[in-house]
């Protein structure tokens, strides 16, 4: 079982060098360098072809792509994601902020979609093929079905317009106080859980329906364990189980799914800074918040994996196989 | 058809709501009036603005006056002159300027004595030399690194300013929005602490997204009124409406043309178009194997293209203006009307004379989102070169990296794309300049080209020329050479149009938008 | 007709929502394939005023800010968004079958290379990706079905390796082997046939999302370009219309969804009627 976890670990630090690796080669098919998106028309108006050279030479653009790489690579590894090309601003200022805005505003969807995909998961695959069960199908099928810019487009009219609860368009600082954004994020969470809680709800059907059927739950409803007693404290954690790969995973979408409405809100997260970063051509950014992303990826996947090997019994003996 | 229509007037107009509620709060007050009212000190005004300065990085230079959120330097930062709505050169820094010299290569400039920079201390003629010695160094990217040989002390408010070739329209190259007065000091450090002699002075500062300035109460001019200013960062034309309806912003400048009906309709706003904004234009590269070697053809899109139902469709028929195929803003009083701006058989004609009767297929034009209404100019221009058998099919490319893009330079070969290219109102000199640069014998601009020799010639002369109406003669034949050369076709112009809440006082569109100025603007 | 030995029109009538999803599916091909034919206008003609009001005796949906037609559009607008996601889709549905059954089979460095690949690319935000193709290659659609493809590659491999794991130690696979079977036909003949279903229902699904992330990628600036019609693309064109022309935003947001739930309807009901289910690990997006 630790030759498993160990073996996971080494994997996963693998995953994140290619990551590395993939991001970098990317990032240099792009047109035109750094310097080439930061100088204007008007800049490039009044310069030589020799200046915009010899710019170049003095931030180091010049210098071999394999170079520059490992150059970075080696202060990575050691937790220095260095600093922006053309500022020469450390890394961290950049990501810091944003990191901490789409950190909370997933936590806040995180902590909502949850509880609600727990309770409408389960209520339908206890009513399994019932009623309630296919009206929650349908209901969430059309819930992710409905693109979230056009949520999020509706219901700025709807409760920022119309009704104006919420501001239209977030102009709070990047360093906002917490509490702050939090007050202006709601209409973001909603637009992203409705989609969420749509597609968890029906990962974690699946689970309670499988939970529902196996022997242990069979065992206990024969040795007369109340139904309740059997759903609250058996059924609904084992349930989970089977999900928690694709929970994971999903989790960690979250960065790239907060994108639309980082950019319909105008919220000052990660996704809209990492479009930007692409944008500008700043690799060390783009390096640095891809590295965060699978991070975070790599990170939940490992929980959810250590998780299964701790918690399901079956599991255990053949993951070594795996 | 296509006589141009070219405004005398800025057209103002005013919401039908805001009409309503002005006449029931102040009678039959006619506006005028209203306008002539004492301004009044205090209050707040947050501003959106839908473009960003890509230098914008991060907090270490949001100060910088090359760097700071928007290229309008004016809140904090004084030049020496000032360009105003009228296109016309104002003292700022400034009081007085003269060549002394007949070629007008040397200029002496009075500087303005009493201005006090935020930190307390004057600005002397000292502050102006260390600024420009830092706008002319390598570190500097504005024209006077191109056009100023040295500056040097003349008097105890004087300066003389050593051209490395004649500039006779010195007033509007001094009013260049990067050519900021910085109290002195070394290249390396100066502007970094954020400290002008501007109306405001930074309060807060957000990267990227948006800066809160505070009134300086030593400003040596009239104004500031407002006692906060805010500046936000809205790329989304959407958002930044919704954010003016639900009150979050008090204006958004430059704004959809398609948006004005929807502003219009709202109370209490004051839509406002400038005389004249940027134009559209798109390179013709020329080298072996492009369409556009051929003179005719270049000539028959010109003529192929309908830019008036462009003006119709897109600007609402009124927030846009005729170009003439070349650099000149029609608010330049040097500015000369094509005789004739659309004529399809003429088109029909070249393309047939030079082996297209059938009609022609010219490679993909690719443009980028440099205004929220591009798409459709290059939707509507691409259906109505249809009309004399030209098909153009056109791409939108990502804004990241599309200037570097739209030079081929695989092989060094400078080879240009067929790709438009944003063009800024200026004075006539830096406009006529951009088909004169060093660059000028590229694909993109002459090719070799015994016209392109002439042109600059030309432009050489009018720079030496210190009279007005002889240098208007000069240009006017440059003009006349690149509406028959047709080295770079010009799509449309754009009026820029901002809004604001009808309380917002003394604020006017303008056609730069990096000159508009918030010292004398007021809330009533 | 016969699919796991159950008359078609049973599966496609299996619920009443399975109705709905594969008429919707079937009216939007028609419609998709018919278009070129039927549209009043053409889609990239100035037909009209800009923003006349549905409803129209010339123009029955009005027009957009262009004076385009907008019911021509709106039957065109599908069309690209549709191709796109299909045929990348299908690309990473077809060759990421065959690189998990083969994985399923050989197991070993093979299938850790393999895998090593898919989790690689699952850990690269999605937006990141598209981004980088984007800007580096253009918005043309070809480079979209690319995008696409690649977005959807992993995810495939991982759903279809894992029901290729169940299949692997049966009976009969051994038993192809000990015929002396080639490696690749036990994988192409053998394994490929007994995880159709899922793959099938896979392409359903993830086509589905593949629509859904083209027009978001086309409201986002990252998609298709104009002139082209397209749903995602005219929603954004039309949201700074939303209090004037709210209906050039509602009218394309419905055909895309109505598009995406026909899918899903469609695919889970199947998906069901043939005891599969759909519900699933979303891998990447």
């Amino acid at each position: 079982m630790f030759r498993a976890m160990i073996r996971r670990t080494l994997l996963s630090v693998l995953i994140l060098f290619l990551v590395a690796v993939f991001v970098f080669l990317a990032t240099e098919v792009l047109p035109g360098d750094a310097l080439d998106v930061y100088l204007s028309e008007d800049d490039v108006s009044v310069m030589t072809l020799e200046d915009i050279e010899e710019m170049r030479q003095e931030l180091g653009l010049n210098v071999p792509a394999p170079e520059r790489f490992f150059t970075w690579l080696s202060g990575a590894v050691v937790g220095d994601f260095g600093v922006t090309i053309v500022d020469k601003i450390p890394i961290g200022d950049i990501v810091f902020n944003p990191l901490l805005n789409s950190l909370q505003l997933g936590a806040i969807i995180t902590l909502i979609t949850l509880p609600v995909a727990f309770a409408i998961g389960a209520t339908a695959g206890y009513y399994r093929g019932r009623r309630a069960d296919a009206w929650v199908s349908t209901t969430t099928i059309i819930g992710y079905s409905i693109p979230d810019f056009v949520i999020g487009t509706v219901l700025i009219i709807i409760f920022a317009v119309w009704i104006p609860l919420f501001p239209a368009v977030i102009t709070a600082y990047n360093d906002a106080h917490p509490l702050e954004l939090i007050a202006v994020s709601l209409l973001p969470a909603i637009t992203v859980i409705i989609g969420h809680v749509a597609h968890l709800s029906r990962l974690l059907r699946v689970g309670f329906i499988e939970t529902m059927n196996s022997d242990f739950v069979e065992r206990a409803r024969l040795s007369g364990v109340p139904e309740r007693n059997i759903v609250l404290r058996h059924v609904l954690p084992a349930s989970v189980i089977p999900t928690l790969n694709a929970m994971a995973l999903y989790m960690a979408g979250v960065l790239s799914g907060l994108i639309v409405v980082e950019k319909v809100f105008g919220y000052p997260g990660l996704g809209i800074e990492l479009i930007e970063a692409v944008d500008t051509r700043e690799v060390h950014v783009v390096q640095a918040i891809a590295f965060l992303g699978a991070v975070l990826v790599v990170v939940m996947n490992l929980l959810a994996d250590f998780a299964i090997i701790a918690l399901d019994p079956r599991v255990r003996s053949h993951v070594s196989e795996r | 058809m296509g006589k141009f229509k070219n405004p005398d007037r800025r057209d103002v107009l005013i919401g039908a709501g805001s009409t309503m509620v002005a006449a029931s709060l102040a009678g039959s007050l006619p506006m005028s009036s209203a306008l002539a009212a004492t301004p009044k000190k205090g209050g707040k005004l947050t501003y959106a603005i839908l473009t960003r300065n890509s230098k914008h990085k991060s907090l270490k230079n949001a100060k910088h006056p090359y760097s700071g959120l928007h290229i309008r330097t004016k809140n904090v930062y004084n030049t020496l002159t000032w360009v105003d709505q009228g296109i016309d050169a104002q003292p700022e820094v400034a009081t007085k300027w003269e060549a002394v010299e007949a070629d007008q290569t040397v200029w002496e400039v009075d500087i303005r004595e009493g201005i006090k920079f935020h930190d307390g201390r004057d600005l002397t003629v000292e502050d102006v030399i260390s600024s420009y010695d830092f706008h002319r160094s390598k570190k500097g990217t504005s024209f006077a690194k191109k056009m100023l040989a040295k500056v040097e002390k003349a008097g105890p408010n004087k300066a003389r300013f050593f051209m490395k070739s004649p500039n006779s329209e010195f007033a509007w190259w001094a009013a260049e929005y990067r050519q900021v007065i910085m109290p002195a000091a070394d290249v390396a450090t100066i502007g970094y602490d954020g400290v002008g002699s501007g109306p405001f002075k930074f309060a807060k500062i957000d990267p990227k997204r948006s800066v809160t300035y505070e009134a300086n109460e030593n400003y040596w001019g009239e104004g500031p009124y407002l006692d906060t200013l805010e500046t936000v960062f809205q790329p989304s034309m959407g958002s930044a409406m919704n954010g003016y309806r639900s009150k979050q912003f008090d204006m958004v400048l430059s704004i959809d043309p398609a948006m004005v009906p929807q502003f219009e309709k709202m109370a209490d706003t004051v839509v406002d178009v400038a005389k004249a904004g940027s134009q559209m234009m798109a390179i013709l590269p020329k080298y072996e194997g492009s369409p556009f070697m051929d003179k005719r053809i270049r000539q028959a899109l010109t003529l192929a293209i309908d830019r008036q139902k462009i003006i119709d469709i897109v600007y609402g028929g009124k927030a846009a203006w005729i170009p003439n195929d070349t650099h000149m803003a029609d608010f330049n009083a040097d500015f000369l009307a094509r005789d004739v701006v659309r004529d399809v058989n003429k088109a029909k004609q070249l393309l047939a004379e030079a082996g297209h009767a059938g009609g022609i297929t010219l490679p993909t034009l690719y443009y980028s989102s440099y205004y929220p209404e591009i798409d459709r100019v290059f939707q509507v221009m691409s259906e109505s070169v249809k009309d004399a058998g030209i098909t153009m099919p056109i791409e939108l490319k990502q804004k990241s990296g599309y200037r570097k893009w739209r030079v081929e330079d695989k092989k060094k070969t400078r080879k240009h794309r067929f790709a438009m290219g944003p063009v800024g109102p200026r004075n006539p000199g830096a406009n006529l300049f951009r088909m004169a640069r060093p660059t000028y014998n590229e694909s993109g601009y002459w090719h070799p080209n015994a016209r392109g020799d002439e042109y600059i010639a030309l432009y050489k002369k009018a720079m030496a020329t210190g009279d007005t109406l002889k240098r208007r003669e000069i240009y006017h034949e440059m003009q006349r050479i690149l509406q028959d050369e047709v080295p770079s076709l010009f799509i449309i112009g754009r009026r820029t149009i901002d809004v604001f809440r009808s309380d917002v006082q003394g604020w006017k569109a303008h056609s730069q938008g990096w000159s508009g100025k918030f010292d004398k603007v007021w809330r009533s | 007709m016969l699919v796991n030995d159950k008359p078609l029109l049973s599966i496609v009538t299996h619920s009443p929502a399975t109705t709905i999803g594969v008429t919707l599916v079937t009216l939007h091909l028609l419609n998709a394939i018919f278009a070129p034919l039927l549209i009043p206008y053409g889609s990239t003609q100035l037909a009209g005023m800009p923003l006349i009001a549905p409803g129209h005796p010339d123009f029955l949906l009005g027009t957009d800010v262009i004076g385009r037609d907008f019911l021509s559009r709106l039957m065109m607008g599908g069309r690209t968004s549709i191709t796109v996601a299909m045929i990348g889709v299908m690309g990473a549905v077809i060759i990421g079958t065959f690189f998990a059954v083969s994985a399923a089979h050989f197991g070993g460095y093979y299938d850790d290379v393999v895998m090593r690949i898919v989790d690689t690319k699952l850990s690269i935000p999605g937006i990141l990706f598209v981004a980088l193709f984007v800007v580096g290659f253009g918005r043309s659609v070809t480079v979209l079905t690319i995008v696409v493809g690649l977005s959807y590659f992993p995810g495939a491999v991982r759903t279809i390796r894992a029901q290729a794991l169940t299949q692997v130690p049966l009976a009969y696979v051994k038993a192809a082997r000990l015929r002396g079977e080639s490696a690749l036909s036990v994988i192409i003949r053998e394994l490929t046939p007994n995880v159709i279903e899922v793959v099938v229902v896979e392409f359903a699904i993830r086509t589905s999302s593949a629509i859904l992330i083209v027009s978001a990628l086309s409201f986002l600036g990252l998609g298709i370009s104009p002139p082209t019609a397209d749903w995602g693309l005219m929603v954004s064109e039309g949201v700074n219309q939303i209090y004037e022309a709210p209906w050039l935003i509602l009218l394309p947001a419905v055909f895309i969804s109505t598009l995406v739930v026909g899918l899903n309807f469609a695919s889970d009901g199947i998906a069901n009627a043939l005891g599969l289910d759909a519900a699933r690990g979303l891998g990447g997006h």
